[in-house]
């Protein structure tokens, strides 16, 4: 069965872009436009979700946001989430990792990068 | 790729109008923080996918306005006009450059540098503490022993250590060594712990930050030792790496006492030439420290619930619908004439579904006309400063919908007549305030529902229009007669006939003598009409009447002998029943309605339709426009249809009454008539003969 990967971003464009790298890469991509989107479709797909992937600044609720509201609940205690960051932010990667992370991505990334990164962390 | 390219291009023109229109209400309250915060945020989310679709010149250039917003936001600079209007020409530029990111057009990429430089100056001249110069530590190559115990729980936030390892491993060359945790027995073993530790030689760069970010998730948990064992590249010493033990999981760790002892025994001269190929040039480096944010942004927007869909799919789902609605009108007309109780139950049903479908769809298919207003909010601020005209521009409405077709049609009429108003109507500040009138003019365009129909009205308080000059220069131009007796409104629309234009000087802006004619054209064009209204010295009004839809009208059906005609509903006033004889002795071709006059014309005879069996009764239809009205003659009314409205073809472009045909349930083809073109040419008609 394919792999649900969620990726959290206000930019359809990224989403698309991101989108598409994973669907073409065998996984099953679910699409949230801002934080509380995210947590919702998150929601509706129970525990079937494998990866996340979230933006940090977006309106209604922002990836730090969402994070800790995903930790929050015990079912996804162990989904791995990836921030993705527009700069180095050190001090948001760190707040980001307080908040549960696993890791992050800075853009602009190259489609064979995100696809390692996602392998690594899902196989 | 072309594909997502395309709505990278969409997503960076909704953004190009967000910032539009937050800076517009930012002019007016500079100290909004949740509009700088959106700001902000439009232009942070359009450098990070312009950076993504590969244009770097245009990341590089929002970065440089985001870091502007970045400061406004955080306090350190006011919102000042110059920053405003040099984000006003940076969004220009890039609503062009985002089409070809190289910039190959030498002109653009002169522009692109000069309004570079202008916002680097902004930027410095607002130069906060926040750009540090920091000297790299050089390039050398050294070589760091790293030693990475996980905690035990590692696993339960999603980590997974090998991903850590294999990171670290895209520093540099290196050599890794793994251990498991002794005494491990299938019982104790809990596969939910990690027991795994790691021990890894990495030649990289002379900076232990980039290696320490690596563990930045788990530092606080597990053991983490970086230490710097050699000033130079050891992995690639065959005297250093003879000496590493073999990787075994039961082995003994590294320390660093081992590896030192490893180097000792290498021979000095081979360190020694070693160093010296490593000597790489120090560079200097600029460094911007991008200010974290401090502020959260918080939701103040509704949840968006909608989805985007392509306008082709929606063109043709239309289609289909239309198919459908057809074929259901067949199967309803059949239905009728068998009585059939359970067919007529069914086709019932399927009449009321495929309205309630063609509805649904036809829903679809319209759009907020808000975006188009938002296109005029800045145009209007443009010109008025070139015209250095104060002018207040007021919108209503905005979330009245229409079809998407003919909200594309209207974006040239009415810049058109914004204009006029900015240009003719609205009198410059001296003029204003000599006539008591508030120094800022205003420019009002809203847009309401009223019943099938939806009215655009462009509103100003300026000087008015002169119906006495109107009609003067109608008679210099031979366009009426001295004698000629028209009413107000008749003289208004004179400004409508081709050639006619007020303007005493040509401007950059308006008057160059293609005008109203061609704003009324467009709006014809699109089964609309146009009226001024207007009051020397406080202004003028004009109102644009509009369908709501261009594909499906309902009309009435009726026919003459065996061809069906489709009258708009909207343009039906009444319907009465009347003898043929009333007709037929009348050569003024007029007839007595309710006390009132008023021109016929006969399809009979207009369509040359044979004069056999005619029946004695007629029906005659009532038509109003604008105030005109005209009667048209048939043999019977069948009743209400609803068409799918279809182009008659180039055959029949000139023609003066049809605006389009429909196929009928049975097959046969309807011809729609175009009320508007009736009366317009029936009265011209009658002008002449009168």
């Amino acid at each position: 069965m394919k792999k649900n990967i969620l990726i959290v971003d206000d930019s359809e464009s990224i989403r698309e872009l991101v989108g598409n790298s994973l669907e073409n890469a065998g996984y099953f991509v679910l699409k949230g436009i801002n934080g509380k989107d995210g947590v919702e479709v998150l929601r509706s797909f129970d525990d079937n979700v494998s990866l996340i992937i979230t933006d940090l600044f977006m309106p209604e609720m922002d990836g730090i946001d969402l994070i800790r509201e995903v930790r929050k609940d015990s079912i996804y205690k162990f989904v791995p989430i990836l921030m993705l960051t527009t700069e180095s932010q050190a001090e948001k990667k760190l707040e980001g990792k307080k908040a549960g992370a696993t890791g992050w991505m800075v853009k602009p990334f190259e489609e064979g990068k995100l696809l390692r990164i996602v392998k690594k962390v899902i196989g | 790729m072309e594909n997502l390219h395309n709505i990278y291009l969409e997503e960076a023109e909704d953004l190009f109008s967000k910032i539009e229109e937050s800076l517009l209400l930012l002019e007016k309250a500079p100290d909004d923080s949740s509009l700088i915060a959106e700001v902000f945020r439009s232009m942070h989310t359009l450098k990070g996918s312009s950076s993504m679709y590969g244009s770097n010149k245009v990341a590089d250039f929002v970065h440089n306005l985001e870091t502007i917003y970045d400061r406004v936001r955080g306090r350190e600079i006011d919102l000042s006009q110059p920053i405003i209007d040099a984000t006003f020409r940076s969004l220009d530029h890039l609503k062009k450059i985002v089409q070809s990111p190289d910039i190959p057009d030498p002109i653009d990429a002169k522009y692109h540098e000069k309004l570079t430089a202008e916002i680097l100056g902004l930027l410095d001249e607002s130069e906060g503490t926040d750009k540090i110069i920091t000297r790299a530590k050089g390039t050398k190559k050294k070589t760091f022993l790293i030693s990475f115990t996980p905690d035990k729980d590692i696993f339960i936030n999603g980590t997974n250590p090998i991903l850590l390892v294999d990171e670290l491993a895209e520093l540099g060359a290196s050599q890794v060594f793994s251990y498991m945790e002794k005494g491990l027995s299938s019982k104790t073993f809990d596969p939910k712990k990690c027991y795994t530790s790691w021990d890894i030689l990495l030649v990289a760069d002379d900076d232990v930050n980039p290696i320490k970010d690596v563990f930045i998730f788990v530092e606080e948990t597990s053991k983490i030792a970086v230490d710097k064992v050699f000033d130079g590249n050891l992995l690639s010493l065959p005297e250093f790496t003879s000496q590493l033990p073999p990787v075994d999981l039961k082995g003994k760790r590294l320390t660093l006492k081992n590896i030192q002892n490893f180097i000792s025994k290498i021979p000095k001269e081979v360190l020694e030439r070693q160093e010296e190929e490593n000597q790489i040039m120090e560079v200097e480096v600029t460094e911007e420290v991008v200010t974290e944010e401090t502020q959260k942004t918080h939701g103040s927007e509704e949840s968006i619930t909608s989805i985007r869909v392509s306008s082709d799919k929606l063109d043709e789902l239309m289609n289909q619908v239309s198919e459908l609605v057809t074929t259901q009108a067949g199967l309803s007309m059949y239905s009728e004439n068998n009585f059939d109780p359970v067919l007529n139950a069914i086709a019932d049903n399927v009449e009321k579904l495929s309205r309630q479908l063609r509805d649904i769809a036809f829903e679809m298919t319209l759009i907020q006309i808000s975006n188009l207003f938002r296109r005029f909010n800045r145009v209007t601020r443009d010109i008025s400063n070139q015209l250095g005209k104060a002018v207040k521009f007021v919108t209503e409405g905005g979330d009245t919908e229409l079809d998407k077709k003919i909200i594309d049609s209207l974006a040239d009429p009415l810049m058109h007549l914004i204009r006029n108003s900015l240009d003719h109507g609205i009198e410059s500040r001296e003029e204003r305030v000599k006539k008591g009138k508030p120094e800022k003019g205003t420019i009002k365009l809203s847009s309401y529902y009223s019943g099938a129909k939806v009215y655009i009205q462009i509103e100003d308080d300026g000087r008015g229009i002169d119906a006495a000059k109107i009609r003067e220069k109608a008679i210099t131009n031979r366009l009426i007669s001295k004698d000629d007796k028209l009413s107000e409104k008749e003289i208004f629309d004179l400004i409508f006939v081709p050639g006619f234009s007020l303007a005493k000087s040509v401007t950059d802006i308006s008057g160059r003598g293609v005008g109203m004619d061609v704003v009324k054209k467009n709006i014809l064009d699109i089964r609309g009409d146009i009226s001024v209204e207007s009051k020397i010295g406080e202004g003028t009004k004009i109102t644009l009447g509009l369908p709501l839809t261009l594909s499906v009208i309902d009309g009435l059906l009726v026919k003459v002998q065996e061809t069906s005609f489709i009258v708009p509903l909207v343009d039906i006033k009444k319907c009465f029943e009347i003898k043929r004889d009333e007709l037929s002795n009348d050569f003024n071709e007029l007839i007595k309605l309710e006390d009132d006059k008023i021109p016929y014309l006969d399809l009979r005879k207009e369509f040359l339709i044979k004069n056999e069996d005619v029946p004695e009764k007629a029906s005659i239809i009532l038509l109003e426009n604008e105030n005109n009205r005209i009667a048209v003659c048939v043999d019977s009314i069948v009743g209400e249809y609803q068409a799918v409205l279809k182009p008659v073809g180039k055959y029949y472009r000139n023609q003066e009454f049809v605006s389009g045909a429909t196929i009928l349930g049975d097959g046969s083809i309807a011809l729609v008539l175009d009320a508007y073109k009736i009366i317009a040419r029936k009265i011209v008609k009658q002008k002449k003969s009168a």
